[in-house]
């Protein structure tokens, strides 16, 4: 039932967890800037919502009307019929602006606000935010960014962003909020080539009207989310971000946030100890512990952590169980687990027991297990291996260190061990691109798969935050 | 007056920094203990306070180990010096076994934050406060003596008596949830050292500095009346 555009304006303003709802699950988008010339942002946000799959009613809104990407263009926002569930602006910051005001005549849900030059642009932009800010004062709907790359939803083969930095993404437990496109696609693009899948991504931008505390409190609440990925510079509305990630991780989830920025010091003046010694940044990082949000220092750490929490499997302790084809990688993910807090205790001797069947004299069945290049005689071997380990009652993650592997079936047996155990596995895979196998099995599974042993510890340290930070 | 109203009071009267006498006396309001003011016998300590001079010893406006008599006349020779200051003789703490520091302050991202560490000389030589949300309740003010370095300190090092945990939880609490009520007067409150007795002994706040928010700040937070 098409109502008139305009009906519903008497109406109290929806709540964000509605205007989400519009967001995330739209039928209607209407694209600002949609235009026919590669290299436009509005051009590149059509071309991807297409290409993706979405499913909904798209309309390009550009004033000269005709046909964009084989959609009918209307002239203006204005020749809509009906609601618009989201609004999105790829235009320069004038038109965008004129555009904005126009959704506050109209039945609009959500704005997303692509378009930059406002208080990123400093003094320039000045202008352009005061009017922003006028503009929102009156605003039913509810405006993500603007400066921002967008938003997208694996599931629903949603992408509203120009970026094709999120193409092909598998869906899944991880919600991810980025005020910065660009790390979210690198983090997006690294979380991908893991099998780790993505339930939303939002590029939360200036965070004019929706902060990440808003976005934080939705996407974590979805039954679907087990981690919420955030990547913050300034974190607006702090003492809620806080309270709404205690409520998150007392429930179980995990929350993993990079705090970009942090050498920016605040420097009033400081009149007591209290002052000095309670930084901007130290605070953060108590904060962060109190609220059970893990730290990551930059974003290839967080998206270690990510990929070692999305597996969903929780150690019982802190003991590592390490099996490697070679001693050096053996000693030093070792090294890198202790200073991480982690124990690496020596085997049972059951368990030792079943490993020498496997491993020659020269190797060794303590722990970490040198499994010697040997055991790549059988495919089978070391996946047998991990699940001896795995199966100790004195480990509480196993970890499992290969290099070049010589067949496909020898990455199927790591699988298979994986299946055969409800513990936290990390496997370090540092020959990926010289082996005679796919990772696919372990992709799938979505394993946590690192390329070297430091990668891994940041897997491990998120798995039990026993530091400040995982790096 | 209510210590809110004092606080008000403060603040119109422009004061930014309010010294160690009016802050103790302020914190003995709301249950913080404070030394026994110009006691009759024992060890006494002399300061001067004074809003300009937050750093006391610094100026040469704090004298220790002073017989009562001795204390009044540091006191008189400080105040000649000093004009405007207030006088404050204080029965001198000398069962301490461990010196804390509290700490209260807004943070530009988290609001009302609680610190508290190992006070005294030693926030000169280590940074080992634990930082936590404010207001903070007894559990967390527990637990932010149970983390960090410090928590060995207030067991007892080397055969030392263990440190009342307890009554410096309280504090810690006590402090906490003042500061957060009255966070849009106060930017800091500070208590430095606490000088905390054995176990079920209890302790002593043995010198406190308040910083006041700016009168601006607190216009455009109007609480009713």
């Amino acid at each position: 039932m098409a109502a008139p555009n305009t009906t519903r304006l008497s109406d109290p303003r929806p709540s964000i967890a509605d205007a989400l709802d519009g967001l995330f699950d739209p039928r209607t988008i209407a694209v600002v800037g949609a235009s026919r010339t590669r290299g436009k942002l509005g051009q590149a946000v059509l071309a991807l919502l297409k290409s993706n799959g979405y499913g909904g009613r798209i309309i390009p809104v550009n004033p000269s009307g005709g046909e964009i990407e084989g959609l009918p263009a209307v002239r203006s926002l204005q020749d809509i019929d009906g609601p618009i569930d989201v609004v999105v602006l790829a235009t320069p910051v004038d038109v965008a602006l004129d555009a904005l005001e126009t959704c506050t005549q109209l039945d609009v849900k959500m704005v997303v606000g692509v378009t930059s030059g406002f208080s990123e642009a400093g003094a320039d932009g000045h202008d352009n935010e005061t009017r922003l800010r006028q503009i929102m004062q009156n605003a039913r709907f509810r405006l993500v960014g603007p400066n921002c790359e967008g938003v997208v939803r694996p599931a629903t083969n949603l992408h509203l962003t120009f970026s094709p930095m999120f193409n092909g993404l598998r869906p899944g437990p991880v919600a991810m909020i980025s005020q910065s496109g660009a790390l979210a696609g690198l983090m997006a693009l690294r979380l991908g080539e893991r099998g780790v899948g993505i339930n939303t991504i939002v590029s939360s931008g200036n965070e004019t009207d929706l902060t990440a505390a808003d976005l934080l409190d939705y996407l974590g609440s979805d039954p679907q989310t087990r981690v919420v990925l955030c990547y913050v510079e300034e974190l607006r509305a702090g003492r809620r971000f806080a309270e709404v990630a205690l409520r998150l991780t007392e429930a179980g989830k995990h929350v993993v946030v990079v705090k970009g920025g942090r050498s920016r010091a605040g420097s009033r003046a400081v009149q007591s100890h209290t002052g000095a010694m309670a930084g901007d940044d130290r605070v953060i990082s108590a904060v962060f512990r109190e609220t059970g949000i893990i730290r990551a220092r930059e974003s290839v750490a967080a998206v270690d952590a990510v990929t070692a929490l999305a597996a969903g499997r929780r150690p019982a302790g802190n003991r590592v169980g390490i099996i490697s084809v070679t001693g050096g990688l053996g000693v030093e993910m070792t090294d890198l687990a202790e200073g991480a807090g982690f124990e690496v205790p020596v085997l049972d001797e059951a368990t030792q027991t079943a490993l020498s069947r496997y491993v020659p004299f020269y190797g060794s069945v303590k722990n970490p297990v040198d499994l010697t290049g040997v055991v790549l005689a059988n495919p089978t071997y070391v996946g047998r291996c991990l699940a001896a380990v795995a199966a100790d009652p004195g480990v509480d993650i196993a970890v499992a260190i290969i290099t070049f592997v010589p067949d496909q079936q020898f990455i199927e047996a790591l699988a298979e061990a994986y299946d055969g155990t409800d513990k936290p596995v990390l496997i370090v895979w540092t020959g990926a691109l010289r082996s005679n196998a796919s990772g696919e099995a372990l992709r799938d599974r979505a394993v946590p798969v690192y390329d070297s042993p430091a990668r891994a510890a940041s897997g491990l340290a998120a798995l039990m935050p026993m530091q400040g930070e995982v790096a | 007056m209510t210590p809110r109203e004092r606080l008000e009071h403060w603040q119109r009267a422009g004061r930014e920094v309010v010294h160690e006498a009016d802050a103790k006396d302020l914190l003995g309001q709301i249950g913080v203990p404070v030394p026994e003011r110009d006691p009759a016998g024992g060890r006494c300590v002399a300061k001067l306070c004074h809003d300009a001079f937050p750093h006391k010893s610094d100026h040469g406006l704090v004298r220790l180990g002073l017989s009562p008599e001795a204390a009044r006349q540091a006191a008189a020779e400080m105040a000649e010096r000093v004009p405007g200051g207030t006088p404050l003789i204080e029965a001198m703490e000398e069962e301490a076994v461990a010196e804390w520091i509290i700490g209260c302050k807004r943070d530009a991202t988290f609001g009302p934050i609680v610190l508290a560490g190992p006070g005294g000389i030693l926030v000169e030589l280590i940074d080992a406060a634990e930082i936590r949300l404010a207001p903070a309740d007894l559990r967390t003010a527990g637990a932010m003596l149970n983390s960090g370095p410090g928590a060995r300190l207030l067991k007892g090092l080397r055969g030392g008596k263990p440190a009342d945990r307890e009554a410096l939880a309280d504090l810690i609490s006590r402090v906490s949830v003042f500061f957060a009520e009255n966070a849009d007067l106060i930017s800091e409150i500070e208590i430095n050292p606490v000088m905390v007795r054995a176990d079920n002994k209890g302790l002593i706040a043995a010198d406190a500095l308040i910083v006041l928010a700016p009168a601006a700040t607190a216009a455009g937070q109007e609480r009713p009346e």
